[in-house]
């Protein structure tokens, strides 16, 4: 056994260790070194597993002394390994951004919590990806809940309260759902570990139809809710929208995608194509994927909040992943997890601009950032760069997604979803262009807008920077991406 | 471009070497590899920049590319009064790119990217004022354009599904048609037809046009003589004969009710035209219909018609070029805009309105020139394809381009006007007229090396 297949174990205990040494630590910047230094340490380790697993091909790695089905496992292929390497880059970059800005939002004393928060999150999170066991999940899924309710409510601000009591319930009605249905599989298999329920699941589930019925929409509703699925998302724009930038960027293009993740994992892993088909579930997620789409955009153009324009689009876009793990083919379920990485890189990039927008201005509505562009011509203009994409502008991800759901929702037959994804991004294109519009033009927008007075140090942009190039990256490199993780499905 | 500060002077020979390197970098090209192709990146099967060089292409880059640096001197007087000169030459350089790079697009895919960025460069061009009515009037533009585009990209998917090639090729790429295959090309040809008609101005989707009016005239010149417009019209006649080949449109019997449309297109714009009292309006609506004559070349799948129909696109685009200019130069000397300012005007600026004097006449299609010969080959297409309807619409058209053109020229010249003392627009302004005034004429005097080069193109791709 490799030394490197531990890594994975090792990436989620030293995130959890280091979480708990920064309360030790008075000073604000020896903790935020902390931080940084572990998120880059463990993207180091996440880098060389997506390596290992590249070359070497998945493989279970046991925790603890007993075996599976006793013991709890690790599983590990091509797929986990990418998001590995995804969630600690993206949260990596999160962070370096926040150094220069977490005080301006949240209170000094709070900051060693916030980076204990950040990184119980992102190890968390991980756990959910990584982990092979259901049980073993829904610990995860607990623990990264309240983790990320207090990167929201750590700005301590009354809407903040109500925004993280929302979501509080919301989540814990959708973990309730998600261990009701893990109650079901064990009543019915006497197994947690999911290849385990899957064998015998296969066996048995003509014997009990209704319960695994049950169990597969307790856990579409249970996960949609934590993954904004429309129309459970009603949580989604108000705690995105009231928490600091750099918990937005988390909880956005992060914690709705581990969820979205475990979803799939649970569809295809635990109850296979074949229970699926069998009754036609998939088809509740397709349509409420597409609903998803239009209706995020909808609610997205009428918002007057910058924050929750980008949040409803979150929505939009996770309808986009849903759509695509609703095909039920091999393509769709491939572009559902392409878009995670597109997204997760873009929407990240959006809400640390945004942030910086508010910080730099102080106002949040749209209209009172019109001629943002003079004063900020940087970081307005890596938006747009970021708008275009999720517009469609060819060769970004966002176009690529879009021409490869649409080819997948003709290959499965439902050529009517082309027109629902069309329709979406013609509808993104009517919320993102008036931003950057209205930044850029307008004599009154412009009107007494001083040149660069107001634009951030190139220093502190340099994360989103890197965000944006890894964005146009992903576009660029589509095809290697695509093919591998259809090959990590198969 | 946007990043260094220049000053005026240093600015304007920097975009003009720029144009003129850019037209001499076209020749060499065309003289040195002829028809030549490159990939630029392929990131997969379909996502493919792809440039690849054929006598079509080479036709469209060096109108683009001539009448670019006519229009580079022309605005850079012209600009003077509008101001915001740095920007508005960042873009203008940056949509010649764009232009041409839609001329040399070898698969539908790449047309379809430099598609996109030619909306985005040409937005801020048509906002330049930056008044409250040129955002509306962006938002117009933009608003239609995407939704053109969106169509493209159905029709692109449809099409991707079913060919899994979207390379050009003359004479078409798709497999034969068959009873399975029918609904989705015809889809699919229809959702592109349409998409790319946004751009070229067909009538539903026209209405954008006269209201980028707003934008700075050497702006409207080129929107209208070759940037936009034609790109539109050059994307449907790249997508007719390069994607599908005449024979299966005539199958799918979608080219019937196309020319409705483009009929209909000829005869509104026509009709608008004449109720405009402002110049630019004028010949914003004269723009609808003459494109109108250009798509009713493409879809009537003749040779006839199809050289009928480039001639027409390379004249209206002279044309109108002049036209512009030379409403432009009566704004830039005397500000006045509507048809019932220019009073007794041609006495005072007796060039200009020459000019458009020649303009005129050409796109009325008197003998001997250039409006002429491409509606006399776009009638005997008519003739070939067997409906004696499309020449009387030819005809009617002209007449109807006479009572809207034909005021203008009777106002300026035999009516008195109030003696106010105008001279005559500065030279950087009135050369470029001139020189494309006496381009027009040479055309319709000498048509046939033209002639004979459009012939080539279309025999081979019908």
């Amino acid at each position: 056994m490799s030394i490197i297949q531990s890594f994975p174990l090792v990436i989620i205990l030293v995130l959890l260790i280091t979480a708990f040494m920064m309360p030790l630590i008075k000073n604000t910047k020896i903790i935020k070194g902390i931080s940084l230094v572990s998120m880059t340490s463990v993207m180091i380790l996440a880098l060389i597993n997506l390596d290992f697993v590249h070359k070497n091909g998945e493989y279970l790695y046991r925790i603890g002394h007993f075996n599976a089905p006793y013991g709890i496992e690790f599983r590990i292929g091509i797929i986990e390994a990418m998001m590995g390497l995804l969630f600690t880059f993206v949260a990596l970059m999160i962070i370096w951004y926040s150094i220069y800005s977490i005080e301006k939002e949240i209170k000094q004393s709070k900051i060693g919590l916030y980076y204990l928060l950040v990184n119980i999150l992102i190890g968390s999170l991980l756990g959910v990806v990584y982990s092979n066991d259901l049980f073993n999940c829904f610990v995860f899924i607990e623990v990264g809940t309240l983790a990320s309710c207090g990167t929201i409510i750590v700005k301590d601000k009354k809407e903040n309260i109500k925004a993280t009591l929302k979501y509080l319930i919301m989540s814990c009605l959708g973990s309730g759902l998600v261990l009701m249905g893990i109650a079901y599989l064990y009543s019915m298999t006497g197994h947690l570990n999911i290849n385990y329920i899957h064998a015998e699941l296969v066996k048995c589930y003509l014997i009990y139809p209704n319960a695994v019925l049950i169990s597969i929409v307790l856990f579409i509703i249970g996960l949609g809710v934590k993954s904004a699925m429309f129309p459970l998302h009603n949580w989604l724009p108000d705690a995105h929208s009231s928490a600091p930038s750099s918990s937005s960027a988390i909880l956005s293009s992060l914690v709705l995608k581990a969820f979205v993740l475990l979803l799939i994992k649970i569809l295809y892993g635990v109850f296979g194509m074949d229970i699926l088909n069998h009754f036609s579930v998939l088809n509740i997620v397709l349509i409420l994927g597409s609903l998803g789409m239009i209706m995020g955009s909808v609610f997205a153009i009428f918002q007057k909040n910058i924050k929750r324009v980008i949040a409803y689009s979150t929505v939009a876009q996770m309808g986009y992943i849903f759509l695509g793990i609703g095909l039920g083919t091999n393509l769709g379920v491939s572009i559902a997890i392409f878009h995670i990485i597109g997204h997760a890189v873009t929407k990240s990039a959006l809400f640390l601009l945004a942030g910086a927008m508010i910080e730099q201005t102080g106002h949040k509505s749209l209209a009172q950032l019109k001629g943002i562009g003079r004063e900020m011509p940087l970081t307005l203009g890596l938006f747009s760069i970021g708008a275009l994409s999720m517009i469609g502008i060819p060769v970004l991800p966002g176009f690529i997604s879009k021409w490869h759901l649409s080819l997948a929702s003709i290959a499965a037959g439902d050529t009517i979803l082309i027109v629902v994804i069309l329709l979406s991004s013609l509808l993104n294109a009517v919320y993102y262009s008036p931003i950057v519009i209205n930044g850029f033009f307008g004599e009154e927008n412009l009107q007494g807008k001083v040149y660069k007075s107001k634009s951030k140090p190139l220093k502190e942009l340099m994360p989103v920077i890197f965000l944006v190039i890894s964005m146009i990256y992903v576009g660029i490199a589509s095809r290697g991406i695509i093919n591998l993780i259809s090959l990590g499905l198969m | 471009m946007a990043t260094i500060k220049f000053n005026e002077v240093k600015r304007n020979i920097f975009v003009s070497i720029g144009v003129i390197l850019n037209l001499i970098f076209l020749i060499t090209i065309f003289y040195m590899f002829g028809e030549i192709s490159i990939h630029l990146i392929k990131l997969n099967e379909f996502l493919d920049i792809y440039l690849k060089i054929d006598k079509l292409s080479i036709m469209f880059s060096l109108l683009v590319a001539i009448l670019w640096i006519f229009t580079t001197f022309y605005a850079m007087e012209y600009m003077k009064h509008e101001g915001k000169e740095k920007r508005f030459f960042t873009f203008f350089l940056a949509t010649l790119g764009v232009t041409i790079g839609i001329a040399f697009a070898g698969n539908l895919i790449t047309l379809y990217a430099f598609y996109e960025f030619l909306t985005l460069t040409t937005f801020p061009l048509v906002i330049h004022t930056d008044s409250k009515e040129a955002l509306k009037s962006g938002k117009k533009y933009l608003i239609y354009s995407f939704i053109g585009a969106t169509f493209v990209l159905l029709g692109m998917i449809l099409l991707f599904s079913i060919t899994k090639d979207i390379t050009f090729n003359a004479h078409g790429i798709l497999p034969a048609l068959t009873k399975e295959n029918r609904s989705l090309y015809l889809l699919s040809y229809v959702s592109m037809f349409l998409g790319f008609g946004v751009k070229a101005a067909i009538v539903p989707f026209h209405s954008w046009l006269p209201a980028a009016m707003v934008a700075p005239t050497p702006v409207s010149a080129l929107l209208h003589a070759v940037a936009v417009v034609k790109s539109g019209i050059f994307a449907i006649i790249r997508m007719s004969y390069f994607i599908f080949g005449a024979k299966i449109i005539k199958e799918l019997h979608v080219n019937i009710f196309l020319s409705i449309l483009i009929v209909i297109s000829i005869l509104l714009g026509s009709f608008l035209a004449l109720h405009q009292e402002n110049l630019k309006k004028r010949l914003a609506y004269s723009t609808i219909s003459q494109l109108g004559y250009v798509l009713l070349g493409v879809v009537l799948l003749n040779e006839d018609a199809f050289v009928g129909s480039l001639l027409h696109l390379i004249n209206h685009a002279l044309i109108k070029i002049v036209l512009f200019f030379c409403v432009g130069a009566i704004m830039y000397t005397t500000g006045k805009t509507d048809i019932s300012q220019i009073r007794g005007i041609g006495k005072q600026m007796p060039i200009t309105m020459g000019c458009f004097g020649i303009a005129a006449i050409s796109l009325i299609g008197i003998p001997p020139t250039n409006g002429f010969v491409s509606k006399w080959y776009l009638a005997q297409g008519g003739l070939t394809s067997g409906e004696m309807i499309f020449p009387a619409i030819l005809l009617f058209s002209a007449l109807l381009t006479a009572l809207y053109l034909l005021p203008v020229i009777t106002e300026a010249f035999f009516k008195k006007g109030e003696h106010t003392i105008v001279k005559e627009a500065p030279m950087k302004m009135l050369i470029p007229i001139v020189m494309i005034t006496i381009i027009v004429v040479l055309l319709g005097l000498f048509p046939n090396i033209l002639i004979t080069f459009i012939q080539q193109i279309a025999s081979e791709v019908i």
